[in-house]
Order: C-alpha cells, then sequence, then structure tokens
C-alpha cells in the first residue's frame, strides 16, 4: 500500500514539474510558446532556462549544457534551421511577463530581473537608464532570461540532524559553495523544515526569520511566498540584510534568522546584532571552501570568531548539490559520523527520496 | 383637401427638423464623450501612478468607476489584451467603437490611440508625462468640439427647421 502511494507520489511530481514549464509558456509570446510547447515532456522536466534574445536563435539551457530550439520544438546543437527570434517576440514576452505595466514593476526592474508567479525569475538586459539616483530603469529590453524555478521538497531531510540541537534548537549554521551548486535550493529546505518541525527528530518547529534580499528564497509575488517555506517563517523581501536582520529581531521575534549570500561588513555587524539577541542565524555564503572563505576580508573575520557552530561545504563534483563536508565551526574538522559520504545529490533528490521513504 | 396639405407640410417640416437636430446632435455628443474620455483617462492615470495597479486590473477598474457611457471601451480594451497581448493592438480594436458610438473624428480617436502606444511601457514619471499630454491634447479638442458645437449645432437646428419650411412653401 505504502509503495503505491509512494509511485504515485512520483508520478504526481512528474507531472507537477512538466506544468511548471507549461505554466511559463503562457508569459511568453504565444508565438514562442507554441515553439516551446512542442519539446518533449521528458525534456521540458529538465529545462532550466530559456534564453530569448532579439535576432537570436531561440535556446534552452539545461543541466550546464545549451540547444537551440527548430520550429517544431526540437532541441538541436547546431545553429542552422533554427527558430530566430524576433524583436517582437522579445518585446511580447516582456509585456506579458510584466502585465503591460513596466511602472508597476519599477524597482524589481532596478534589479534586473522579475519574479513571476511561481516563482520564476526573468532576467533582463537592454538598455540601461541612469537618473539622479542611480540605476533607473531599463529599457529597449534586447533579451530575457526565463529562469525556472524547480524548489526540491526534502533535499534538506537527511542532513537537518546536523543542525538540529537538542531541545528545540539549532545550531548557527554557513552553507559555503560555489554559484550554481544549489545552496539556496537547500537554504530554503532547511528553512523549511526548521519552520515546520521535523517529528522524526523530536523537533517541534520554530520561528524563523527570512531575509530575502534578492527574492531567490520564498519568491514572494503579490506578497505570497511562492515557494514552500514552512508554517512558521516571516518573510521580509528585497531587504537588505543589516535592516532586515534589526527589522525581524525587533518586531517577529524570531529564533531563527535566515538570510543568503552574507559578505559585506554589514552583513556581519547584522550577525553580531542578532547574537545579542539570542537569535541563531543560518546564511549562505560564496566561496569554494573553508581556506578560500578564510581568505575573505568579512568572511574572514565571523570565521575567525567561531560564531557559526556548523558549516557546510557544497560543490557539483556528484551533480549540482554535493555536499563535501560538514565541518565544525570550532575546530573546522568534518564532524565525524560513520555513516556519511556524500550526503545529498539535489540532482537525485527523486531517488534520494525513494531510498529514504519507500 | 386643404387639411390634407397642412398636414402634409407639417410631415415635412417636422421630419427635416428632425434630421437637423440629429445632424447637430453630433457635435454635442462628441462634446459631450469627449469630456468623459478625458475623465476616464484622468481615472486611469490615478491608478497607474497612485496605486501602481497592473495595466489589466487599472482598464477594469476605469470601466467600473468612470461614467459607462464611455467607460466600457476600456472593458473592451482590457478583453481584447487577453487575446492580442498588446496593448497597441488593444487599444486599435477600439476604433470602430469610438468612430461609431461615440462620435469622436479622426484627430480625437488619433491622440486616444497614441495612449495605447506608450500606456505600461515606461516607468512611472515618464507615464506621467505620457498621460498630461494626452490629457492637455484632448482638452484641447474640447474646446475646438466647443466651438464648432456652438457654430454648427444652432446651424443645422435651424437649417432642418427652415429647409422645412421651404420645401413647405415651394410645394404649398
Amino acid at each position: 500500500m505504502e509503495k503505491q502511494m509512494s509511485n504515485n507520489f512520483i508520478r504526481k511530481r512528474i507531472e507537477n514539474k512538466s506544468s511548471t514549464f507549461n505554466k511559463v509558456l503562457n508569459y511568453l509570446d504565444p508565438n514562442i510558446s507554441s515553439i516551446l510547447n512542442r519539446i518533449p515532456e521528458d525534456i521540458k522536466d529538465r529545462i532550466e532556462e530559456i534564453r530569448i534574445r532579439s535576432g537570436k536563435p531561440l535556446m534552452i539551457c539545461m543541466e550546464g549544457s545549451d540547444f537551440f530550439i527548430n520550429r517544431v520544438g526540437k532541441p538541436e546543437i547546431n545553429s542552422n534551421n533554427v527558430y530566430i527570434t524576433t524583436e517582437e517576440n522579445v518585446a511580447k514576452s516582456f509585456q506579458i511577463i510584466s502585465n503591460y505595466s513596466v511602472y508597476a514593476i519599477e524597482d524589481e526592474l532596478k534589479n534586473g530581473f522579475i519574479t513571476i508567479k511561481g516563482g520564476h525569475r526573468v532576467g533582463v538586459s537592454g538598455k540601461v537608464v541612469y537618473g539622479k539616483n542611480g540605476l533607473e530603469t531599463i529599457k529597449n529590453i534586447s533579451s530575457l532570461n526565463v529562469r525556472i524555478a524547480r524548489e526540491k521538497i526534502g533535499v534538506s531531510n537527511t542532513i537537518m540532524q546536523d543542525i538540529i540541537k537538542e531541545l528545540n534548537t539549532i545550531h548557527h549554521t554557513l552553507i559555503v559553495s560555489p554559484p550554481q551548486c544549489g545552496k539556496t535550493t537547500l537554504l530554503r529546505d532547511i528553512i523549511r523544515n526548521l519552520s515546520n518541525g521535523m517529528p522524526n527528530y523530536n523537533f517541534r518547529g520554530i520561528k524563523v526569520g527570512l531575509v530575502d534580499e534578492r527574492s531567490e528564497i520564498a519568491s514572494l509575488y503579490n506578497g505570497q511566498p511562492q515557494n514552500n517555506i514552512g508554517v512558521r517563517t516571516d518573510v521580509l523581501d528585497g531587504c537588505k540584510k543589516y535592516d532586515g536582520m534589526i527589522l525581524l529581531i525587533r518586531s517577529m521575534s524570531p529564533h531563527v534568522i535566515a538570510t543568503d549570500e552574507l559578505g559585506d561588513e554589514k552583513d556581519i555587524k547584522a550577525i553580531h546584532e542578532a547574537l545579542k539577541a539570542g537569535v541563531k542565524v543560518i546564511a549562505t555564503a560564496h566561496g569554494e571552501g573553508i581556506e578560500d572563505i578564510k581568505t575573505k576580508p568579512n568572511l574572514k573575520e565571523i570565521i575567525e570568531e567561531k560564531i557559526f557552530e556548523r558549516i557546510f561545504i557544497l560543490d557539483n563534483s556528484n551533480g549540482v548539490g554535493t555536499i563535501r563536508h560538514i565541518l565544525d565551526g570550532k575546530t573546522f574538522k568534518p564532524i565525524s559520523r560513520g555513516e556519511r559520504k556524500n550526503y545529498v545529490s539535489i540532482k537525485n533528490t527523486r531517488k534520494l527520496n525513494s531510498n529514504n521513504f519507500f | 383637401m386643404f387639411l390634407l396639405k397642412i398636414l402634409g407640410s407639417l410631415i415635412v417640416i417636422t421630419s427635416s427638423s428632425l434630421i437637423g437636430f440629429t445632424y447637430g446632435s453630433y457635435y454635442s455628443k462628441r462634446l459631450k464623450n469627449l469630456m468623459l474620455l478625458s475623465n476616464s483617462i484622468q481615472l486611469l492615470e490615478t491608478e497607474v501612478m497612485f496605486t501602481a495597479t497592473p495595466i489589466p486590473e487599472a482598464l477594469e477598474n476605469v470601466y467600473k468607476k468612470g461614467n459607462k457611457r464611455v467607460s466600457y471601451i476600456f472593458l473592451d480594451i482590457k478583453k481584447h489584451l487577453n487575446k492580442s497581448f498588446s496593448t497597441n493592438d488593444s487599444f486599435n480594436s477600439v476604433i470602430p467603437t469610438l468612430k461609431q458610438d461615440l462620435n469622436l473624428n479622426e484627430e480625437d480617436i488619433e491622440i486616444f490611440l497614441s495612449l495605447g502606444k506608450v500606456l505600461g511601457k515606461s516607468d512611472r514619471q515618464d507615464q506621467q508625462k505620457h498621460f498630461k499630454t494626452v490629457i492637455t491634447q484632448l482638452d484641447r479638442q474640447q474646446k475646438d468640439a466647443e466651438d464648432s458645437k456652438n457654430k454648427n449645432e444652432k446651424m443645422c437646428k435651424s437649417l432642418g427647421v427652415l429647409g422645412g419650411i421651404l420645401i413647405t412653401i415651394i410645394l404649398f
């Protein structure tokens, strides 16, 4: 019975995923989306980016490489006989994405991307206009990059035991990773687990305050989180880390503050504020490893203070989302627990889930 | 016989007066509709400037808040937007309505369409400039409409009545 259910669960997941892609297509010029819609379903599942460049071939990116799309929606490696995106395709898609209302997304446009329903992000490039207060807007849009967000629910399940402390509290945790290795994905799922609680570990769930400076974690759309970030999570979207942490400590009494991509001097100050207030911190940082982090000006400081009790080092040696090490923040030695080798490969979530649960 | 003649002349006079009044009312209708259109655009401006409501929703709100005699075109535009995915095309789709039902002339329509070309395509500051331009231009059209109304409406009406009388006198 349980097996049956789990199989269904998997199938359902796949269906959901391809409809994710189809939902994204609603935001593109019908001329393009009808072509993209013809892409075989199993490929649709794996597409990470759709690249729309005025006057250039229509492309998709998946699993580290990119493909041209021909007129019948077939991915091609060489660029002969492929669909060339027109200026109108770009303009129309941008109109739909912006809901015909550039003025309503002014602030988002300043950051160079727009979040659409479902948490997908559309990167925009074109002519940048400067005004009195710096970058004002982007106009004459020439290319769009639709990044399809696929939250990987459950990827952090196996590592939660290294974050959770007894007495319903957690370790200060830092996730260190080079770009594109899944640190935000991992952080998001950790937040979900902390917030919802994990009955397996007798962990009840704690209040999480999330400072989502780049709108990547919760992906708020019209104030609603598009990703599952748990029931006890309060989000400050688009807020600078320092301001956000202070605000949250003052107003939402979080048990944990989560944030992405530490690095500024002010971020470090904010973490000290959080410590003063007795709040746990869980954060990510760019870096190749612990030695690399120690060479970075502000991060170095905080590592040497040994504030973080757990440090996760990610890389993509075994696909996106490989956890290379889990270090103890005091000794910088991997925490020993015999059975653990390579923890989670986010890419293989489905397999992993089936190993774990079924 | 004489009574019949009287009756006939009365019919001629009334119908020609009616024709005169209909032509005359074209001018006052245009004026009235221009005024309402201008008001609706001001409503749209408020939606865009103060609440940053996205265009589809803003158009619907204008329809709801505005005088329905004119504001229904905004609902038509919104409906068309769901098919054409282009504000410009959607604005163009109401040209026949503007011409036939709202009695607007070519210039009025051109001014209105110019809004469709820029609506929603830039930041708030820029949008405000466009709204200002369109509203000023429509104001000017209103003055023009008023002038031609003063000049022509009365003329049309008198022409209708007097024309009727003339025909009667000739035929009597």
